[in-house]
């Protein structure tokens, strides 16, 4: 801003600006290099993995929301999901065998979901990386999957959820669940009071991802598509000014 | 590939059995983690049959099957000042990473 284009060049030392960009870890880079011998190799073609990356990336909390919803509302159905919820989640339209056959993304799982009760409070973390019920609830954040996180939740869980805003006495158990192996979990939050006579629809909405972690709890007046409060600029730039 | 008709090893425990984490070095690959070693939790759940991790990071296909099980821990064994004592964590093992607690 302050420098015009003739100061481009005009660096010292002989270094010349070195473009940003963000540090690639060896787990990236290692990434690539297997990605581009299966593809030299033949086993799938750029394409294919376009359209996987996409369709896998694609994938949000929804199913979940209305696993839980779902829940509240039928006894029965709630009782086949602590049962067995790989095969109840059918029900809502998730297969986990897909897409591969056996498994996803690329293994066997069995899929469970830790129900809360008034004294028992779950959350989930994977200390090892970033297990993650990913068919029901789309990609992790990227807190769930830093050594932050995941380090502080098994040794800090009430610190790291008061982090997150949610203080619960200590009457509460907290139950943290790590999982470190081919099981994948997600919680089945208490359904709040004020949600009397709603719609499976009305509940679904208010079913967020962070409620399905166990990092928050649902709260009738909470939806995951509210409206984010809006902070004036402290010198705002009329769009017609902007423009010139 | 999904723990079908394989032979598995037979389950030693089963919900409720009190079980010590075997302190046991890392060659190479665990998921057992350095936190849960050595200590004593209670079986919660028995999951599934399926290989070792130890055993399928190097594609050892032939080895047994073993049981799984998910181990719920007070959050007060695995650290000395927890002062909450009604947390728990769990977390999930084979069958070959644990040791019967008697008495």
């Amino acid at each position: 801003m302050a420098h015009d284009h003739d100061h481009e060049h005009d660096h010292d030392g002989g270094h010349p600006a070195a473009p940003m960009v963000a540090e690639v870890t060896d787990f990236e880079i290692l990434e690539i290099a297997v990605r581009e011998l299966a593809i030299e190799k033949g086993l799938f073609t750029v394409d294919e993995h376009r359209k996987f990356t996409e369709w896998a990336e694609s994938i949000g909390p929804a199913s979940g929301s209305r696993l839980v919803a779902k829940a509240w509302t039928d006894p029965a159905f709630k009782a086949r999901v602590l049962a067995d919820a790989t095969k109840a989640s059918l029900e809502v339209g998730i297969d986990w065998s897909q897409p591969t056959g056996f498994g996803t993304p690329s293994d066997y799982t069995e899929f469970r979901v830790l129900e809360d009760t008034p004294t028992l409070h779950h959350v989930i973390v994977c200390t090892l990386c970033s297990c993650y019920p990913r068919p029901m609830l789309g990609h992790s954040p990227y807190w769930y999957r830093s050594p932050n996180y995941r380090r502080r939740i098994v040794r800090w869980p009430r610190q790291v959820l008061a982090e997150f805003g949610l203080i619960l006495p200590p009457e509460i158990e907290i139950r943290v669940e790590d999982s470190n192996q081919k099981c994948r979990f997600m919680v089945l939050p208490l359904r709040p009071a004020g949600t009397e006579g709603w719609t499976e629809q009305q509940l679904a909405e208010i079913v967020t991802r962070d409620c399905m972690i166990g990092v928050a709890l649902p709260r009738a007046d909470r939806k995951a598509d509210d409206v984010r409060p809006v902070h004036a600029a402290l010198r705002p730039v009329p769009h017609e000014e902007a423009g010139r | 590939m999904p723990p079908a008709e394989r032979k598995s090893l037979p389950a030693r425990f089963e919900p409720g059995d009190r079980v010590r984490v075997k302190e046991l070095p890392n060659l190479y690959y665990s998921r057992t983690q350095m936190y849960v070693r050595g200590v004593i939790g209670t079986v919660a759940v028995c999951t599934y049959t399926d290989l070792k991790p130890e055993d399928e990071a190097w594609s050892r296909d032939d080895a047994p099957y073993e049981q799984y099980y998910i181990i719920r821990f007070r959050q007060k064994d695995l650290w000395a000042e927890y002062p909450f004592d009604k947390d728990t964590l769990q977390t999930e093992l084979p069958d070959s990473w644990l040791e019967p607690v008697t008495a």
